[in-house]
């Protein structure tokens, strides 16, 4: 169990078309990924990317409609542009860019979750434990926040 | 310099008798030498204070969000200040027709920590002219020349010249050299992720959590800062490595777009904590990808507070 990298998994409520699809996601994600809904990626603060990686998490991905399919119209675009320049930024100080990952969904892409998911898992394997910044799992409240 | 500060003391003395300010936010003399304050001037009276020096470390615009958007407000630039106040004007924080801005060509702010590093405290009075500037130490006279005791971010300053002013009390200098403006960035950026990461790392962990830099900001205005909410707790508040590193990161990125690069966040920090290289490189990044800069004018919008649909371009693979 804890030779599998942690992975936190934010995925936009309306990005999975497909029934099985979202009720794999919601019921049957192995116990490294963590799981948070959201109701557009355009939500995603760039604390929130922060929180994961303080927390622990040695990947994070983030799996959305394609931007010119939005259940909000065009609400995520300017949104999107902050979480480029935010891992740009993040890049510049030393932490890997890889292990943050946009993924788009469209409507043909049946069962793609899980293999992008798998996909991601095995690319953070070959990354390691995440190093290049500190994490709260050592302090009192260990991660979390109460 | 001390013919600026007549000429400001004139301009204010006619902007008063004509009754265009409510106030002017300029600097004032205080009893350590090397340390004029900002000071609120509302009357004539209240001028015999007046300063202005090479030693004036903050950024004045920080104060303009704290009056109402009716009080008239005459506030003294330098290029990276007026720059902020075009800034603080776009978003919105006070109308451009309730200020007046009284522009000096900047020469480039002294770093007093660099005085005092090369001379100790005791420095009873400061002198300066065009390159050289001379403290009194121990009853010793010491100069230097001004290149030396500049203030990092001053010596990458691009535009000295204040943008948009109402008026200018002495000749416009020479533009600075982008490529020297960039020197630092580059530095940081050829070295490896894993000693970039040492270099954050290394300032960061310092950090004792005081906010001078955010209070010191003119960007930083919010009246509760991210770090400052309690429920959701956005990071660590304490100066643990997890906390002093989101405070870093995401201070800098708040800033993405909005930062005049006028370093008054490093001249505040009392750990001698590097801020700039972060600012700066969100502000290239600015200047490549979205071709703004900030303060240039007092009407585009940063880009991340406008939204372009021509920007998906830029992602959409």
């Amino acid at each position: 169990m804890d030779t599998r990298p942690k992975i936190a998994l934010f995925q936009c409520q309306w990005c999975l078309y497909s029934e099985p699809d979202q009720h794999w996601v919601d019921n049957e994600l192995p116990p490294s990924i963590h799981l948070v809904k959201l109701s557009c990626t355009g939500r995603i603060n760039p604390l929130h990317i922060l929180n994961a990686v303080q927390g622990g998490a040695d990947g994070i991905m983030i799996s959305g409609c394609l931007p010119e399919k939005c259940h909000f119209k065009e609400g995520n675009l300017s949104a999107l542009c902050q979480h480029d320049e935010f891992l740009n930024l993040l890049d510049y100080i030393g932490y890997e860019r890889d292990r943050i990952r946009f993924v788009w969904l469209d409507l043909q892409d049946r069962g793609r979750i899980q293999r992008e998911l798998a996909d991601f898992e095995s690319e953070i394997s070959k990354l390691g434990k995440a190093k290049n910044l500190a994490t709260r799992i050592n302090e009192p409240s260990r991660g979390q926040h109460v | 310099m001390s013919e600026i500060k007549v000429k400001l003391k004139t301009e204010i003395e006619r902007l008063f008798s004509e009754d265009a300010v409510d106030v002017v936010i300029a600097f004032k003399k205080e009893n350590a030498p090397l340390r004029p304050q900002p000071a609120f001037f509302k009357s004539v009276d209240e001028l015999d204070n007046l300063e202005y020096n090479s030693l004036c470390q903050n950024n004045l615009a920080n104060y303009l969000t704290r009056y109402p958007h009716d009080t008239l407000i005459g506030i003294v630039v330098r290029g990276c200040e007026s720059r902020s106040v075009n800034a603080l004007v776009v978003e919105k924080q006070h109308p451009r027709e309730n200020l007046y801005l009284i522009g000096i060509p900047c020469q480039g702010i002294i770093d007093i920590k660099k005085i005092i590093r090369k001379t100790g405290e005791e420095v009873s009075d400061f002198s300066e002219d065009e390159d050289q500037v001379s403290v009194t130490v121990k009853g010793q006279k010491v100069t230097f020349t001004r290149e030396e005791l500049l203030h990092d971010s001053c010596l990458r300053c691009v535009h000295p010249n204040p943008i948009n002013a109402d008026v200018l009390l002495s000749d416009p200098l020479p533009e600075g050299d982008p490529a020297i403006a960039r020197q630092a960035v580059e530095e940081f950026e050829a070295m490896d992720k894993d000693e970039r990461y040492a270099w954050f790392q290394h300032e960061a962990e310092r950090c004792i959590r005081c906010y001078a830099c955010r209070e010191s900001c003119p960007m930083c205005y919010c009246t509760e800062c991210f770090v400052d909410h309690a429920t959701p707790r956005w990071t660590e508040s304490n100066i643990s490595p997890a906390g002093t590193q989101a405070w870093h990161i995401i201070r800098a990125f708040h800033q993405a777009g909005r930062c005049t690069s006028c370093g008054a966040c490093e001249r505040a920090c009392p750990m001698d904590i590097k801020m700039t290289y972060l600012t700066d490189k969100l502000n290239e990044d600015m200047q490549k990808v979205y071709q703004f800069e900030v303060g240039m004018d007092d009407e585009t919008q940063p880009p991340f507070a406008s939204f372009n649909l021509d920007d998906k371009k830029r992602f959409v693979v």
